[in-house]
């Protein structure tokens, strides 16, 4: 508590007394914000005025994200308030849906796109309002999105239509930026980090939309590294420094020297020894190859030296410490190393700690993992390792004990760092470590980076922070994936690094990759054509043994019985576009079926009612899967059960009998088409139509991102309701198409159709990670699948390979497309 | 007050317990309200158990592999391994070892084809091995039509049906098991990094451990488990049918689930699944005296299983929280922890 006092003494007597004088938007007071120990933000005032642009800056874990996410409704604080234009609001009301509607927008640093839909569709996404599901909704937002875009980004040449997970990043920022200034009432934008992947002339449309857009009266936030744009463009400027503002005042007053200064220039790490000199056997890494290219010889990372890694984000540093890490992958034959390697991650939650452990677990597993596997485990042995290791980074070893999750992120990152010494490997690779970690732990790890180095050991570090460079006995700057300098010594200045960030290296290397590319794109469409291929070798194969089955009769007696196929089918698809899989569908569509044969046939009004509640029931699990966050799999199994279990309660043996207008719906005639060749076209339309409705369009967000989903205001169970809704209704579809086709009902009868209809989905075209629909070739996958009994009887097989030829195709058809799909996005 | 927390603690880090105290309460409940209930009808609860445990214990090793994976393909497993021990063993004593050689071969051939698709493919577990069982249905198909005759080698029918001084030899063998696995989890250096890949896959793989091994090989245990669970349940039945496995399926995965395993992987019980499967098989022989209609015994543990995982998810949720700000920036934008469902 004493911490939260001195921070607010300190923000009142550094904060300037700039009088307000236009209109205020909203202003947060006295916010503090605690994670456990750690205080992200402590007492900290802002206020944004109409028509203010506010530069926000400070380091990393400064709390500027922290703050940001409070304003923006995504985060509560601990203590604080929050008014608009005056009028005070209570958190407890205040989310990322109100603050919307204040007209709060904030444009993220990783981005909020969804990557599977069309510009247009996320700038509807984003403002949704006018979207009455009426036909040419997207024009509406397609104009709009061009607009928009025209506005900020003159001569941008972005497509509405385009996808957006084909756009280069520096577009979907821009695509980005716009649709947040194009909402309608929007009063307050936040840009985090704009910049950073547009180059100098987007960057000065931007600067210069904001600053037209400042006078009409919007207020902007604008955070960035970029010291000079602040200056540039900000009317006013926050410094923040472990989550106090440090300084607070007008554009005149500030100086880049300044404001680096008051960002925790007194916490830049000291260059404190100097490598001996390196004998040949010293050497531990070797880049070589087109990585070291611009430079023109290769480079030896040696015993006891310190290696920073810099360039702009995404330049290839990251990469690199990974090829270090594991160099056996093809493309890093430029990469050899001669020693054994350990990591310490800076992104502790997704790449560093094991959240169930204690920390002693967490440390010790750095040894364990380099022993046999079915060696002993030792608590006490692996006390005493970790507790060498843990004093020399000064972590209290009573705390050994505890999860790893209740220390703050410094400590986190010691139990880390302890991990990689008790393995005990000459080479450590870092990935910017003091990412949130407080400035006492930055200095203690700075210390310890240099002991460590001195025992004889190698770092290399890759870092965000350009300051911490200067604590390293080399830095290799990164440009679009290559080396492109090297600088030691004295020459280490945060200048001289910026300065050589933005080389352009003299070749893109983007040559061998797209031959690569194109051929994996060739195999691709293979893999897409495969369900009409497949429809069409089966029919060819089935006409030239039968040509009766060419017939109007014959085909409609072949494909009627794949309609229930494709009506559940129909269903997974939105299941599947939901990143989920239903492992009870098939049981599901079994149960309408005997409701449907018993029940309604029976008493039409109570199998009504029966089969609206076991609507109801499914869309439930829908649901409850999505408001507890457990695993769909599991639960749809556990479902099938049930649906299984009520079917045999109701009808123990197949039997029961179709209602007379359910066979009269699946029993007519044209004549020239087959009945049943029009009702899966009309099942292919209707899915094709939700899916091309708003509501098709929001599903489809969700399975792609539903973090940016949920950002925009979108509420997740919702739609899982709406999806398992939607799904049911198919499967359902499917259950009373199998009552009037069999004419009777059987529990077992669809048992089938989850794999088959899993399958269809794959051999479509829909990915497993959810956000894509596919009706047409998950159909013409359904109609393939259904025909294999047939087609093998044709043949004279026996129906018992029935079960592993259909078997055998799904897993052919997944390993084709992991063998054809981008494997980096795996990792 | 003091003791109740305690206990809380400590339930917190012994799940299993849950499942123990399940089982004693409904046992209670049954003494007091029917007076069938002795100790010999408990040990054919044992029994029936123990053929559940050990076929749970191996869903246990692929569950805790995280990630969401299980193995759909144990209830193929289990009843071709049935049909290729009859085959195999044909009845005679003499033909044992070779039987069991096969039953284990089966058992590291669908595991190895199972790891091949999930690790070396990266296909997502339940689809890989959701199509395994149908390639293996298809083979029971086959071998049902090979079989001539039903005839069990007695060596085997005493080992599955068997019992010492009232104790059956499967609950021997059962809670053998399960100490062996405990053991495994707990004191070896396997179990930790089982742990690990299934708490956080790339933390594991960033802190050197070889993840494709370590999820590979839960795979070929819960498959070899399996099949030896199938050529002792046909010895113990007498026989085998298609569909023998079916049960198992969602069985399995409910007392994995049910004894305090965490469904998201990385933490895993063995004595807990023991428990849970004579709580599950308690329930299912509760249902069958009340005389229920077949359908319900489903429909209570699609229930049971769904209501567990309900419960636990929130659980896991809170556990997981993230505890740090500047560092979760690109976590879910909502951290459990700071706002109200």
């Amino acid at each position: 508590m004493s911490q939260l006092a001195v921070a607010e003494q300190d923000s009142a007597a550094s904060t300037a007394p700039a009088a307000p004088i236009r209109q205020s938007v909203v202003s947060l007071t006295g916010i503090t914000k605690s994670f456990g120990p750690t205080l992200a933000n402590a007492g900290i005032d802002l206020s944004v005025a109409t028509g203010g642009v506010i530069g926000l800056v400070g380091g990393n874990g400064a709390g500027k994200s922290t703050l940001m996410r409070i304003l923006c409704g995504a985060m509560w604080p601990t203590l604080g308030s929050i008014s608009f234009a005056g009028e005070d609001i209570g958190f407890a009301d205040y989310g990322t849906g109100e603050a919307q509607r204040r007209g709060i927008r904030m444009v993220h640093q990783e981005l909020s796109l969804c990557a599977n839909l069309s510009v247009a569709e996320n700038f509807f996404l984003e403002t949704p309002g006018d979207a009455a599901s009426r036909p040419g909704w997207r024009a509406l937002y397609r104009a709009r999105a061009r607009e928009a875009l025209d506005a900020v980004f003159p001569n941008n040449g972005i497509d509405a239509d385009a996808e957006v997970g084909h756009l280069s990043i520096a577009e979907r920022q821009m695509v980005e930026i716009a649709r947040a200034a194009a909402t309608p009432g929007v009063k307050l934008i936040v840009l985090d980090e704009p910049t950073s992947s547009l180059d100098l002339d987007r960057s000065k449309q931007l600067r210069a939309f904001i600053r037209q857009r400042a006078k009409a009266g919007l207020a902007f936030i604008f955070i960035s590294h970029k010291l000079q744009e602040i200056i540039d463009i900000a009317t006013e400027i926050v410094v923040l420094r472990n989550g106090r503002t440090a300084w607070q005042g007008h554009v005149a007053d500030a100086s880049i020297g300044r404001l680096v200064q008051l960002m925790g220039g007194d916490a830049n790490p000291v260059h404190q020894h100097t490598v001996s000199a390196a004998s040949a056997q010293d050497v531990l890494v070797r880049l070589s190859g087109p990585l070291t290219a611009e430079l023109g010889r290769d480079i030896d990372i040696v015993r006891g030296e310190i290696v920073g890694l810099a360039g702009l984000e995404g330049s290839g540093q990251k990469e690199l410490l990974h090829a270090i890490f594991s160099p056996d992958r093809k493309q890093n034959a430029a990469v050899t190393r001669h020693a054994q390697a350990g990591f310490i991650a800076g992104d502790r939650q997704k790449e560093g700690v094991f959240p169930l452990w204690s920390v002693l677990a967490n440390i010790s597993i750095g040894a364990l993992a380099r022993r046999p596997a079915l060696s002993l485990v030792s608590d006490r042995a692996n006390r005493d390792t970790a507790a060498g290791a843990a004093s020399r980074l000064r972590l209290d070893d009573r705390r050994f004990g505890s999860n790893i999750t209740e220390l703050s992120g410094g400590n986190q990152q010691k139990a880390l760092v302890a991990r990689a010494l008790v393995a005990g490997t000459p080479i450590i690779l870092l990935d910017d470590p003091t990412r949130g970690v407080d400035i006492a732990t930055k200095q203690d790890f700075y210390r310890l980076c240099d002991e460590i180095a001195r025992s004889g050991r190698a770092l290399v570090w890759h870092t965000t922070e350009d300051a911490e460079l200067l604590a390293c006995d080399r830095v290799l700057v990164f440009a679009g994936g290559r080396i492109v300098r090297e600088l030691s010594g004295e020459a280490i200045t945060e200048s001289a690094v910026v300065g050589a960030s933005f080389t352009l290296p003299a070749d893109g290397h983007a040559g061998a990759g797209h031959k690569d590319a194109a051929t994996a794109g060739l195999g691709r469409k293979l893999v897409n054509a495969a369900p009409f291929i497949g429809l069409a070798a089966v029919l060819a194969v089935m006409i030239s043994a039968n040509p009766a089955v060419a017939s109007i009769f014959g085909l409609d007696l072949l494909l009627m019985p794949a309609l229930s196929l494709v009506l559940v089918t129909a269903a997974q698809m939105f299941i599947v576009g939901g990143s989920e899989i239903d492992l009870g569908v098939g049981a599901f569509a079994s149960l309408v079926s005997v409701l449907s044969a018993t029940l309604l046939y029976d008493q039409p009004w109570l199998g009504a009612l029966a089969l609206v509640a076991a609507l109801a029931a499914y869309a439930g699990l829908g649901g409850v899967i999505q408001a507890r966050k457990i695993p769909a799999i599991v639960v749809t199994l556990g479902a099938s059960f049930i649906w299984v279990g009520l079917g045999y309660a109701l009808q123990p043996t197949p039997g029961g009998a179709s209602p007379e207008w359910l066979s009269a719906l699946f029993n007519w005639s044209l004549g020239m088409v087959p009945t049943s060749v029009i009702l899966i076209a009309a099942v292919a339309l209707i899915v094709f139509v939700i899916d091309r409705l708003p509501l098709g369009v929001v599903l489809r967000g969700f399975g792609n991102n539903p973090v940016a989903m949920i950002r925009s205001g979108w509420s997740p169970t919702r739609y899982a309701l709406v999806r398992y809704l939607i799904a049911g209704l198919f499967a359902a579809a499917a259950g009373l198409s199998l009552t009037a086709i069999n004419t009777a009902s059987d529990i077992n009868s669809g048992n089938s159709f989850t794999l088959l209809s899993v399958a269809a989905v794959v051999m479509g075209g829909c990915s497993l990670l959810g956000g894509v629909i596919s009706p047409v070739g998950a159909i013409a996958g359904a109609v393939t699948l259904s025909l294999i009994g047939a087609l093998l009887g044709t043949l004279s097989v026996s129906s018992d390979f029935n079960a592993a030829t259909q078997g055998l195709i799904l897993i052919a058809l997944l390993t084709l497309r992991s063998l054809t799909a981008d494997r980096r996005s795996e990792q | 007050m003091n003791a109740v927390a305690a206990f809380s603690l400590w339930a917190q880090r012994n799940r299993w317990i849950w499942a123990a105290i399940g089982v004693l309460l409904l046992w209670l409940v049954l003494s007091i309200v029917t007076n069938r209930f002795s100790l010999s009808s408990l040990s054919g609860i044992v029994l029936s158990a123990s053929f559940l445990t050990i076929v749970g214990i191996g869903q246990m090793f692929v569950v805790t592999t995280g990630r969401g994976n299980i193995d759909l393909s144990v209830a193929s497993v289990i009843t071709l391994s049935a049909f290729v021990a009859l085959l195999s063993i044909k009845g005679q004593d003499a033909n044992l070892a070779i039987g069991v050689a096969a039953a284990i071969l089966l058992g590291l051939a669908v595991g190895a084809l199972n790891s091949l698709l999930v690790v070396g493919l990266g296909i997502p577990a339940i689809i890989a091995t959701l199509a395994t069982g149908y390639v293996l249905a298809t083979a029971t198909l086959l071998s049902n039509r090979a079989i001539s005759g039903f005839t069990v080698s007695p060596a085997l029918k005493y080992l599955a049906s068997g019992r010492i001084s009232g104790v059956p030899i499967m609950a021997v063998i059962a809670i053998l098991g399960v100490a062996a696995t405990s053991f495994v989890l707990r004191y070896t250096v396997f179990g930790q990094l089982l742990s690990a890949v299934g708490q956080n896959r790339t933390a594991a793989r960033l802190a050197a451990i070889k993840t494709g091994p370590v999820i590979a090989s839960a795979f070929i245990i819960s498959s070899v488990l399996a099949s030896l669970n199938g050529l002792l349940l046909g010895a113990y039945i007498g026989g085998a049918f298609l569909e023998m496995g079916q049960p198992y399926l969602l069985q399995s995965i409910a007392a994995v689930v049910l004894g305090g395993t965490l469904i998201f992987g990385g933490s895993a019980t063995a004595v807990g699944t023991l428990f849970a499967s004579i709580l599950l098989i308690l329930i299912v022989t509760t249902m069958q005296i009340v005389g229920l209609p077949p359908g319900a015994q489903d429909i209570v543990q699609g229930i049971v299983v769904i209501f567990v995982l309900a419960l636990a998810g929130r659980q896991a949720m809170t556990r997981r929280a993230p505890v740090e700000p500047t560092s979760g920036g690109s976590d879910v934008a909502v951290p459990a922890g700071d706002r109200p469902a």
